[in-house]
């Protein structure tokens, strides 16, 4: 069994005008310290996948371990980064927003700072600390929330989309910036999106989705290039050839 | 920084001098009777009732039934609302109660204000306080209500408790909501101290504009209602600097 398992994992929402299955029968086993990214369609129920392994829905049927334990809620062991930045604490500075987790805890305020410094300094913010979040641009704030995730040394760091929203020149040098977190930190990593490139570029794993609803994983395909990644070479383009054909399936073709 | 706050200066000293130009053109052209006197004879009545110190004494009684009843009506209303924004069953049980209320307008509790706490300082600061207290518990508990579900989710898988979530996450997020209720709920005071130092008092603007109604000095009233303006629009200046300190540094809205 894997660091992270999802065992025949389903969702079902009830709604006032019925039920909506989002997820079902989804299996996937995560190695310690892989980067996977969870490819699929808009409506796969991609989110909800995360959304549970984070703690913040429970499953309607099949379990979730994290090594070996039962998640049963949200916990530090598994950080997030969102989508958006509201998730930011508009009343904080970057610094203090990094620092969020350890002050939870109840560490002294020079062990936090120090700390926060450092995870500033690794997304490439030093010299901003002091700076509120609505004096920050969209990919600093992304910045921020990747730091405040690791300064709190999650077991695993849940990512949903966390580049969605940015525009193609920001996003592309995010992703550099991540693959190279990653590889300082070894942090296991579960990165959600619907861009093909981004997960060919960041995974050493990429699980394309069925589209919704029902989502459940379709194939998983092993990403087996170096690091930084070369977006034109040979390698890549065969690896984004097969995704984007598991993908294209799920566009056009029918079920 | 320092041009800009001249500049908004200057526009409320040009803005004022336009409305009192107005005045004077539309009294002496427009109006002619003596009902509706120009800005100058006012100005002196002022001057004389402020050397008389008649003035002071008007304004620091309804000043003052206006920041205790406030101060009270926000230090019950920010608890209320912050309960019934964070509980289920608080909220269930409250809100018929503000929903009720706020439409009973302090207005019309003077009477009742009056019978129970005669016509002293209490039965003022207990319709100051109740015209304060609702604004501010309803717009608590939308603050409360509109905290971002990624803020507390964000908390949630860094460790928080619920005693943490709501100390360090729901309250600040609430901050700015409370201080913009209790901007609104000032108002709200200026509207309830003057009717009912109209009904039933020995001093203050409204008790001064009733007693001028009586010996028809029409001066007099208009000395009341620009003093009210004044104080109102101060009281409002005031207000801003405080949000702009504690909230305009992250919320550039505000």
């Amino acid at each position: 069994m894997g660091f992270v398992a999802l065992e025949g994992v389903g969702k079902v929402f009830q709604g006032r005008t019925g039920s909506w299955e989002a997820v079902r029968d989804f299996t996937i086993s995560l190695e310690e310290g892989e980067f996977f990214c969870l490819l699929g369609t808009s409506g796969c129920g991609k989110t909800t996948v995360l959304n549970m392994l984070a703690g913040f829905e429970a499953p309607t049927s099949g379990r979730i371990l994290l090594d070996g334990k039962p998640v049963t809620g949200p916990g530090a062991d598994r950080g997030v980064v969102f989508q958006g930045h509201d998730s930011l604490y508009d009343w904080l500075t970057a610094l203090d927003n990094i620092g969020f987790g350890l002050r939870l805890r109840g560490l002294p305020r020079s062990e936090r700072r120090a700390t926060a410094e450092r995870f500033l300094k690794m997304v490439g913010l030093t010299g901003q600390g002091a700076k509120h979040p609505s004096e920050l641009s969209g990919g600093m704030k992304q910045r921020i929330q990747i730091a405040r995730a690791l300064a709190n040394d999650p077991r695993i760091l849940l990512m949903d989309e966390p580049f969605g929203a940015l525009d193609a020149m920001t996003r592309a040098v995010l992703q550099a910036e991540l693959s190279r977190i990653w590889a300082e930190t070894k942090k296991t990593v579960l990165f959600i999106t619907h861009d093909i490139e981004e997960a060919c570029a960041l995974a050493t794993r990429v699980g394309v989705m069925k589209r919704g609803p029902g989502g459940t994983l379709k194939a998983v395909v092993p990403v087996d290039l170096p690091f930084p990644r070369e977006r034109t070479s040979d390698g890549f383009m065969r690896v984004f050839r097969e995704v984007h054909a598991l993908i294209h399936e799920e566009i056009h073709g029918g079920h | 920084m320092a041009t800009s706050r001249a500049a908004t200066i200057a526009g409320y000293v040009a803005g004022f001098l336009l409305l009192f130009a107005i005045w004077h053109l539309a009294a002496i052209y427009l109006v002619r009777s003596a009902l509706f006197p120009p800005p100058w004879p006012v100005f002196e009545r002022a001057w004389l009732l402020i050397e008389d110190r008649i003035l002071q004494e008007q304004i620091v009684a309804s000043m003052r039934r206006i920041l205790q009843g406030f101060l009270i009506g926000s230090a019950v209303g920010v608890p209320i609302g912050l309960a019934i924004g964070s509980f289920r069953p608080v909220r269930m049980l409250l809100e018929p109660w503000t929903e009720f209320f706020r439409f009973i307008p302090a207005v019309a509790m003077i009477t009742v204000s009056v019978i129970w706490f005669g016509i002293g300082e209490e039965s003022k600061i207990f319709l100051i306080a109740y015209a304060t207290v609702f604004v501010v518990i309803i717009s608590t508990a939308a603050g409360v209500g509109a905290v971002g579900r990624d803020k507390i989710r964000a908390a949630q898988c860094l460790g928080a408790s619920r005693l943490q979530i709501f100390a360090l996450v729901a309250l600040p997020a609430t901050v700015p909501y409370i201080l913009t209720g209790m901007r609104v709920a000032m108002a709200n005071a200026f509207v309830t101290i003057v009717a009912a130092e109209l009904v039933a008092s020995n001093d203050g603007l409204g008790k001064m504009l009733w007693d001028a109604r009586l010996f028809m000095q029409i001066e007099d009233i208009f000395v009341a209602l620009i003093s009210l303006g004044l104080l109102g629009f101060l009281t409002d200046r005031v207000f801003r600097l405080l949000i702009r300190a504690f909230a305009g540094r992250f919320n550039p809205t505000m």
